[in-house]
């Protein structure tokens, strides 16, 4: 890997750990196959030479601060566009301290999807609202110059159009797929409850994998990080099953737009997700 | 051996259909996946099913009886147990190795599970060797060859627009005997897989792991990992299950589910203590039972090669990676592994 981001940030690793300001940087090295780029944790100097940094840096490396929560660990880490919204996430919902983290921003030229090599861009990035990132202590890379060639919302009015019944067929054929490998929770930065309700010994989810235990727990999920969700599509980038996650994480991000709106979650560290906070203005059309 | 053409393989499904269900790998939506075939089913004869076959004989979730209480008394109601028939068309020689694995497991060593035992006497199956390797593929790693089929009941193998097919046993002959008015006699010329692009070699690893269970190397190695079950859902050979009741009033039925190592409910214990607390605990609990316990017990690594889960993980943790740097980490030097990347 001889590009010009990767000696950068195999520079800056090394120096922030030789320097003591960081215990640990967390990046992205070379896997055993040419699309296979995968999180490292660099912990000494001399391991910095593993970092790169290729189209295939999927992963959202912010995520894995949580491990870290209540080590008092200094951390740095790199983070993409949608990756340094997970920052934002984690702040606002006070699971990390803002000293404990020196965040690299990387100005994102978009990346691919390493379970769809095959494709010019991962299709996530194709409505990518923030190529550069809106948290960081130091940024590398050019300006990213890049036009999303999709709107942020767009494909959903597809799902609004359905009948009640349609939505009900779509989703229960959707979520019949799901196999409850719990990937989709695991990778999210919204998801940090420390005990999960759907680790509560089935108080709540039976472990029986079938249409009504399904949906609950792809509702239960959706609807836990309504105003919260960063649309980072790393939920649905990592389904084994290939379940249109984002679509239904869209709708509800959409909704909350226009009912609370304008909102986009996480992109500015002041402005709280609107379910998160009283405003005398909020609608009450119900009441 | 009996030749047929690709495009004829319906016919024989459609003739097999008769007196028994035929499993066939569909591409549904771009995941391969073992269904029933019926009337316009695209079978794929390319790759791997996403979802292992084991599903077929240990389904994700399956009822084991039914039970009602009446006052003091309670009774337990047997389910009516399916013996039809089913052929498993088209898996491949890594799934079919796993399947010795799950007999192992599920009616060796004094204990036979009578769901799994049913549902192994009532499938016949039809191999498809592999002229091609997925990028994820290493099966010859685990001395697996992906031009044989020991444990299938037909062989078959494709060679351009024809398929081959070879009867091991006797259900195997029957089963030909039923299509032979569409089959000719006749060879064809098959390569089986041979340009594998990971390796990883075992030899040897079993016996020394025992003396790393507290190496540093597992808190290094499980950093990357997410904790979710991809891996051992889509894995062949992982085979742990938890047993529940689903009670309504006064009857209910006792279900038996698909568990996974990677989560924390897995070991959490009644009083709250949980003997694998963390991540650490965790994955290694997972490669351990691959590449120690197992063979320990079976003498057999738990691992086909198959590829799943490093072809599905989120966070791309590769066992053969895990395998090599084990090697170093036990210091029994790299191995016979040529250099692939």
């Amino acid at each position: 890997m001889s590009n010009e981001l990767t000696t950068q940030m195999r520079e800056l690793a090394k120096k922030l750990l030789e320097e003591e300001k960081v215990q640990m940087v967390i990046g992205w090295e070379k896997g055993s196959l040419p699309y296979h780029s995968t999180p490292v944790f660099v912990t000494n100097p001399e391991d910095a030479q593993k970092l790169i940094w290729d189209e295939y840096c999927a992963n959202n490396l912010a995520s894995y601060l949580l491990d870290y929560r209540n080590s008092g660990m200094k951390i740095a880490l790199f983070v993409k566009g949608c990756d340094s919204r997970a920052i934002v996430r984690l702040l606002q919902d006070q699971q990390i301290n803002r000293e404990n983290v020196y965040v690299i921003g990387i100005n994102c030229p978009g990346i691919k999807d390493n379970f769809n090599p095959e494709k010019e861009i991962a299709e996530r990035c194709r409505d990518c609202t923030h190529p550069e990132p809106v948290l960081y202590d130091e940024i590398i890379g050019e300006k990213p110059d890049r036009a999303s060639d999709k709107e942020r919302f767009e494909g959903i009015e597809e799902i609004e159009n359905m009948t009640p019944d349609e939505k009900y067929q779509f989703w229960q054929k959707e979520y019949d797929k799901c196999i409850r490998c719990f990937a989709c929770r695991n990778v999210c930065p919204g998801c940090s409850c420390r005990e999960c309700i759907f680790d509560q010994g089935q108080k709540w989810l039976e472990r029986r994998v079938v249409s009504s235990e399904n949906a609950f727990y792809h509702l239960t999920r959706a609807l836990h990080l309504a105003g919260r969700c960063i649309e980072c599509g790393e939920c649905e980038r990592v389904c084994p099953m290939n379940i249109p996650i984002m679509k239904l994480n869209k709708k509800i991000a959409k909704d909350i737009d226009s009912l609370f709106g304008p909102y986009e979650a996480a992109v500015n560290l002041e402005e709280m997700p609107p379910l998160g906070k009283y405003k005398e203005e909020d609608p009450e059309e119900f009441m | 051996m009996k030749i047929i053409n690709v495009e004829k393989i319906p016919e024989i499904i459609k003739k097999w259909q008769n007196d028994c269900e035929v499993f066939v790998p569909v591409d549904n939506e771009g995941a391969v996946d073992f269904i029933p075939w019926s009337e316009g089913s695209k079978i794929t004869l390319e790759g791997n099913s996403l979802v292992p076959p084991k599903k077929l004989f240990f389904p994700q979730t399956e009822t084991l009886y039914k039970y009602e209480t009446k006052g003091q008394s309670a009774n337990v109601i047997a389910l009516e147990e399916k013996t039809a028939q089913r052929i498993i068309f088209g898996i491949r020689p890594c799934d079919l190795k796993s399947l010795e694995m799950l007999d192992d497991v599920f009616l060796t060593k004094g204990f036979v599970d009578p769901y799994y035992k049913l549902k192994r006497e009532n499938t016949a199956l039809v191999a498809l060797l592999c002229a091609e390797a997925c990028d994820t593929c290493f099966c010859t790693s685990m001395n697996i060859d992906p031009g044989a089929a020991s444990g299938a009941d037909i062989v078959a193998c494709k060679s351009g627009e024809q398929l081959g097919l070879q009867a091991q046993t006797e259900k195997g002959e029957e089963l030909l005997n039923k299509v032979s008015q569409l089959t000719t006699e006749g060879e064809i010329d098959f390569k089986k897989a041979g340009n594998f692009k990971l390796q990883a070699d075992i030899e040897g690893l079993a016996e020394k792991l025992k003396e790393h269970f507290e190496s540093p190397y597992w808190e290094a190695a499980c950093r990357k990992c997410i904790g979710c079950g991809t891996c051992t859902y889509l894995c062949p050979t992982c085979h742990c299950f938890d047993i529940n009741s689903n009670t309504r009033g006064d009857h209910g039925i006792k279900t038996r589910c698909w568990d996974s190592c990677m989560f924390s409910e897995y070991t959490l214990m009644a009083g709250g203590h949980n003997p694998r607390p963390g991540k650490k605990e965790r994955f290694r609990q997972r490669f351990l039972h691959k590449l120690q316990y197992f063979p320990e017990r079976y003498n057999k690594t738990a691992c086909v090669g198959c590829g799943r889960c490093l072809a599905k993980c989120p966070a791309i943790v590769d066992i053969t990676r895990i395998i090599t740097e084990l090697r170093e980490v036990t210091g029994i030097g790299t191995g016979n592994v040529e250099s692939v990347s």
